[in-house]
């Protein structure tokens, strides 16, 4: 007479409220470890784009001075920059070896004639020595790293034989 | 002690519950002596009661010693709460024997009646199924239908004789000592204590003896003749000794039956047996000793013996019972009937069982196991759950550590906003680190010059120009460009050599590398598989050079120069060069 009810109340209910209790842990474990992947998959991806956000973030910082240096000289007239730059330049050298005779602005692009970007010319014609000349072009060219030597002619001056006139002609990236 | 209530009475729950308190508060689960036969167990307590006298003995089992056992008087057995009193002090006494249990066996020999069994019955139901009937509807199988069945205890006894006849008779007990038994039980289970009562017949143990005494005439049939002082039992034997009939007399007050040897004789002749032996057990203290004698008067021509079943220095011969039903001597008489009564057990039969109710009360010992097994099963269960949630809890915990799980999805979107704007950043940054890359500067134009033509070298430079190009790519993100030196000048004789190892590939590139490292200007690297470095000298005599000029006109004027040449360099940059020119518009 005890047979049924220790079967099923001593075992088959707790075998059954086991099952349920260890079946709800289980589905709830896979559940959250199936939450836990997708998670985890984003945050692979997240930590991968954090990362690649830092070594941009370096490499853009340590350029974003040269950039808006750039950015700030390419925004005015080149030939007036160049003007201006040619002043504080001669300051620093021999007048005589260094003397400015023409200078305009042909129409054309130059080595930026093929390229979208807006980019003008501009011509000069100096009379100077070979040294100042090359030392002033050195300070220019650092100063104004949009200038992208066009053309350059050196020939001697016939009236002061000690002197060379340079003909130069720029192509001047702009922004 | 708990009360507990007939399982038919309670819903399955309460069933559950009852069997488990039993489980709790009873040995019911562990010791399997609860469901055993008293006569199995290691300790018993046996009484005989003959109606003149009650006997009783303490029996170890394992060491098959005996003692004396209590003294019980008629009061006690009749009237049960008198043994109130004495019950704990006999339990105490076979605890101290380190018993784990007690089986009391009650030798039931004042009395004994037979009935007839049903033809019917006989002829449709083997000895088994008489046997449970025996228990549970004996008027079923009993003959005369007017015996009231149910007020008395009924067991079976077989015949194996295999004669045509009856297979067997049904020997009757009143139930007056249930009560009795009943106070050893209860006192056991208030104890929890195993405490098992059987109740026998004393005549069927004494018949079961006599296979280990007899040793009767060959193909002679014989009669047992055992003498209690109210009855006397007659077992008949045939030539096989195998038993055809028992019956018993009743003395009705007096020493012997009153028509003794005429029933005796007449059975013999009913059943033909020729002139049997005749064995006299003489099971009483009081019993008629003359019987012996008489019967050898009677039965001249016939075998009579008297014979003693017990032979034990601290039993009394009259009381053999305990000894044969405990006894695992071999049989000295082999037959069909001795055999059954042994192996099949039908002496030791329990004539005054606990009543079905009070049995069922209690789950049977399959049921009491079973129990036992689930509770560890679920103890098993239990632990697997808790393993379980445990595991997954340190799994759990685990995910709670990884920062993945408390990561939020408006992060990513944060910081894909700040690549996004950062890769804008760079693209700008990349774009005029590209357009504004040295690749055509003046001053290292002339940088190139000067170490081309050093002081000294027997050259003179009349004009140089360059001219940087970009040349067309249709369709290509970048674009190339060339960059062109020509070179006029006056040569001595002197630097014709070096003028011819510049040309060559290896001469200028020599000198575009030294260039390279000197100034850090990467345009003018030449080992690019994307450059190429082309260069051209025409050396021709020079027309206006004179050998017999002034030394110093010599020196400085073209005419000292015997010849001139014409240098042009060519330098490419395809629109796969580091240096191309970027053909998209700034980012």
């Amino acid at each position: 007479m005890y047979k049924q009810p220790i079967i099923f109340f001593g075992l088959l209910l707790p075998l059954l409220a086991a099952v349920a209790l260890i079946g709800a842990v289980l589905y709830g474990k896979s559940e959250m470890e199936a939450s836990f992947t997708e998670k985890s998959r984003l945050y692979a991806g997240f930590e991968m784009t954090r990362k690649t956000a830092m070594g941009l973030e370096k490499l853009v910082a340590d350029k974003r001075p040269d950039l808006e240096r750039w950015t700030e000289s390419m925004s005015q007239q080149p030939s007036s920059e160049v003007t201006r730059q040619l002043r504080n330049i001669s300051a620093t050298l021999p007048a005589k070896e260094l003397q400015l005779t023409a200078s305009d602005t042909p129409s054309g692009t130059g080595l930026g004639a093929l390229s979208a970007q807006k980019s003008s010319l501009l011509r000069m014609a100096f009379r100077g020595s070979f040294r100042t000349m090359q030392k002033a072009f050195l300070e220019l060219e650092t100063k104004m790293p949009q200038l992208q030597l066009q053309e350059l002619k050196i020939e001697p001056s016939q009236n002061q034989s000690s002197l060379l006139n340079f003909q130069v002609t720029y192509s001047a990236w702009e922004n | 002690m708990a009360s507990y209530l007939h399982p038919a009475s309670l819903n399955e729950f309460q069933r559950y519950r009852q069997a488990n308190a039993i489980l709790g508060n009873t040995s019911r689960a562990t010791s399997p002596d609860w469901y055993k036969r008293a006569l199995d167990l290691g300790f018993q307590l046996h009484i005989r009661i003959d109606g003149i006298s009650i006997s009783t003995f303490y029996h170890d089992h394992k060491n098959g010693t005996w003692e004396s056992g209590p003294t019980l008087t008629d009061e006690h057995l009749r009237n049960p709460p008198s043994l109130e009193s004495l019950l704990p002090g006999i339990l105490k006494h076979v605890r101290s024997f380190g018993a784990k249990s007690l089986g009391v066996v009650l030798h039931i020999a004042d009395e004994f009646a037979t009935a007839e069994l049903s033809p019917a019955a006989t002829s449709t139901e083997s000895l088994e199924e008489l046997r449970a009937a025996s228990h549970s509807s004996p008027s079923s199988i009993l003959a005369d239908s007017s015996i009231p069945a149910d007020q008395a205890s009924w067991r079976i006894m077989p015949y194996t004789s295999g004669r045509h006849g009856p297979v067997g008779t049904a020997i009757c007990l009143t139930r007056q000592w249930d009560a009795f038994l009943t106070a050893f039980r209860t006192i056991g289970e208030e104890e929890n204590f195993p405490v098992v009562t059987q109740g026998l017949s004393a005549p069927l143990v004494a018949l079961q003896g006599l296979g280990r005494v007899l040793n009767p005439t060959a193909e002679r049939p014989f009669v047992a003749i055992l003498q209690y002082p109210w009855f006397t039992a007659m077992a008949f034997f045939n030539e096989h000794a195998n038993l055809v009939l028992i019956r018993s007399l009743q003395h009705r007050g007096l020493r012997r039956p009153t028509n003794f040897r005429h029933a005796l004789t007449t059975t013999s002749a009913s059943l033909e047996l020729m002139d049997p032996d005749l064995y006299l057990a003489q099971l009483g203290q009081s019993v008629d000793q003359t019987l012996c004698a008489d019967l050898k008067l009677t039965f001249p021509n016939q075998r009579v013996e008297e014979i003693r079943q017990a032979d034990h220095a601290d039993f009394p011969a009259w009381a053999p019972e305990p000894l044969i039903s405990t006894s695992e001597e071999s049989q000295l008489l082999q037959s069909g009937t001795f055999d059954a009564l042994r192996e099949q057990k039908w002496a030791t039969q329990d004539f005054l069982p606990p009543i079905n109710e009070a049995q069922e009360i209690y789950p049977e010992q399959g049921e009491m196991k079973m129990l036992r097994a689930f509770k560890f099963t679920r103890l098993a269960l239990c632990a697997l759950v808790l393993l379980t949630i445990i595991w997954a809890s340190l799994q759990i915990i685990y995910i709670f550590n990884q920062p993945a799980w408390w990561f939020s999805p408006s992060e990513a979107a944060s910081t894909k906003q700040k690549v996004a704007r950062f890769t804008q950043e760079k693209k700008k940054v990349d774009y005029w680190d590209n357009m504004l890359a040295d690749r055509s500067k003046a001053w290292i134009s002339m940088e190139s010059l000067a170490r081309l033509f050093p002081e000294g070298s027997g050259l003179q430079l009349k004009a140089y120009s360059y001219a940087a190009r970009p040349e067309a790519t249709p369709g290509q993100a970048m674009t190339g460009f060339s960059k062109e030196w020509k070179i006029t000048g006056l040569a001595k004789e002197e630097a014709l050599e070096y003028l011819n190892t510049l040309n060559t590939r290896e001469g200028i590139a020599s000198h575009f590398d030294q260039i390279a490292k000197i100034t850090g200007n990467e345009a003018y690297q030449t080992e690019l598989p994307t450059r190429s470095l082309i260069v051209n000298i025409r050396t021709l005599e020079n027309a206006s050079f004179k050998t017999n000029s002034d030394a110093d006109v010599q020196v400085k004027g073209e005419s000292s120069f015997p010849f001139t040449f014409d240098l042009t360099i060519t330098q490419r940059f395809e629109g796969t060069d580091p240096m191309a020119i970027n053909a998209a518009k700034a980012p």
